[in-house]
């Protein structure tokens, strides 16, 4: 029943023991076709073994949370949490290779990606659609909900994962990452631009924290370094379309001043 | 008592943040001025309200009473997001 399989994910290869075939369908886009010469030369930089408490640990990390929440317990099915504790584990070690998991909505637009953050509920996914809609077939969905990002000192990149939200947006692809966009409701549009002091609790507040102190470690050194890349930029934005114009011309109007 | 296994700082745009992993059960931050700095690093090791206070009135020019509230302020904060092991 077990299914073992090869897959790519930011650049690194990862092995990845299952206990549900879904698990391997879910993740159809990225793997390593199986051909066994191909096979024999990979040497996996991550290896994943799922076990039944990995999927418990799922469902009861869940459930604390709906508690937290104060709403009714949810029960997922047991395929559906070994995707997500594949991506736990996946993310885990991300770090020792530079990546760390986002939580947010990344486009890409004439090759260079933008990435919109904020709580759940405020419409990231909302506002990613205004910029398919405005840029036509100029824009890629990177990754809807949760892409890695990759940090060194030559630049960083975002890319697609099979984890992208549950209107499942997103492509196998890569691309630099231009401006990372804190995304507030507002009455009017607008964006200006913001320092790292200011907008660090809230990107920390959508990065995936490691339980390995070292892990955790190397995912502060890998913010600071993203911080000080990328362009910083606070979006308020109302639910109309014209959000997207506001935002791409005041990132693009203020590039300059970096 | 000490800093509890799972809390991490970090030194970044000037300031002193902590933070918990995964396994910590705290998932907000904590940003420090200078002085929670200096408790939150003496925690590190194992060490009492006492030897803080007097770490503490080594270093600051400060009556002995705003110290320890000080002190005791903090800890109490630390305290509330469960980053204390006793």
């Amino acid at each position: 029943m077990e299914v073992t399989f090869y897959m790519t994910l930011a650049g690194q290869v990862i092995q990845i023991s299952a206990l549900y075939p879904t698990t391997k369908e879910f993740c159809k886009d990225y793997l390593v076709e199986d051909g066994t010469e191909q096979l024999a030369d990979l040497t996996p930089a991550i290896t994943i073994i799922i076990t039944p408490e990995d999927i418990q640990y799922e469902q009861e990390k869940s459930a604390r949370e709906d508690e937290v929440e104060g709403i009714p317990v949810r029960h997922f099915s047991e395929p559906y949490l070994e995707t997500l504790a594949v991506y736990r584990k996946i993310a885990e070690q991300m770090p020792f290779y530079d990546t760390i998991l986002f939580h947010g909505s990344a486009i890409a637009v004439d090759g260079e990606a933008y990435l919109f953050t904020a709580k759940s509920g405020t419409g990231k996914s909302t506002h990613t659609r205004f910029w398919r809609d405005y840029f036509g077939e100029r824009a890629v969905m990177v990754n809807d909900d949760k892409p890695l990002i990759r940090i060194t000192q030559d630049g960083v990149t975002v890319y697609g994962t099979p984890w992208n939200g549950k209107h499942r947006l997103g492509s196998h692809i890569s691309a630099p990452l231009k401006a990372i966009c804190l995304l507030e409701r507002d009455k009017e549009n607008h964006i200006e631009v913001a320092t790292a002091k200011e907008l660090y609790p809230r990107l920390l507040q959508q990065t995936y924290r490691p339980g390995n102190p070292a892990a955790m470690m190397q995912t502060l050194q890998l913010m600071d370094e993203l911080t000080g890349q990328v362009g910083l930029y606070r979006l308020g934005c109302n639910l109309s379309p014209e959000a997207a114009k506001v935002a791409y011309e005041g990132i693009h109007s203020t590039e300059f001043f970096k | 008592m000490r800093l509890k296994e799972g809390f991490i700082t970090h030194e970044t745009n000037g300031e002193q943040v902590m933070v918990g992993t995964g396994k910590a059960n705290f998932s907000g931050l904590v940003r420090s001025n200078a002085t929670a700095a200096f408790i939150v690093d003496t925690l590190k090791t194992d060490t009492t309200k006492e030897e803080i206070v007097k770490a503490m009135a080594a270093k600051y020019d400060a009556p002995q009473e705003v110290i320890e509230k000080d002190v005791e302020r903090i800890l109490e904060t630390l305290r509330g997001i469960g980053a204390i092991q006793e």
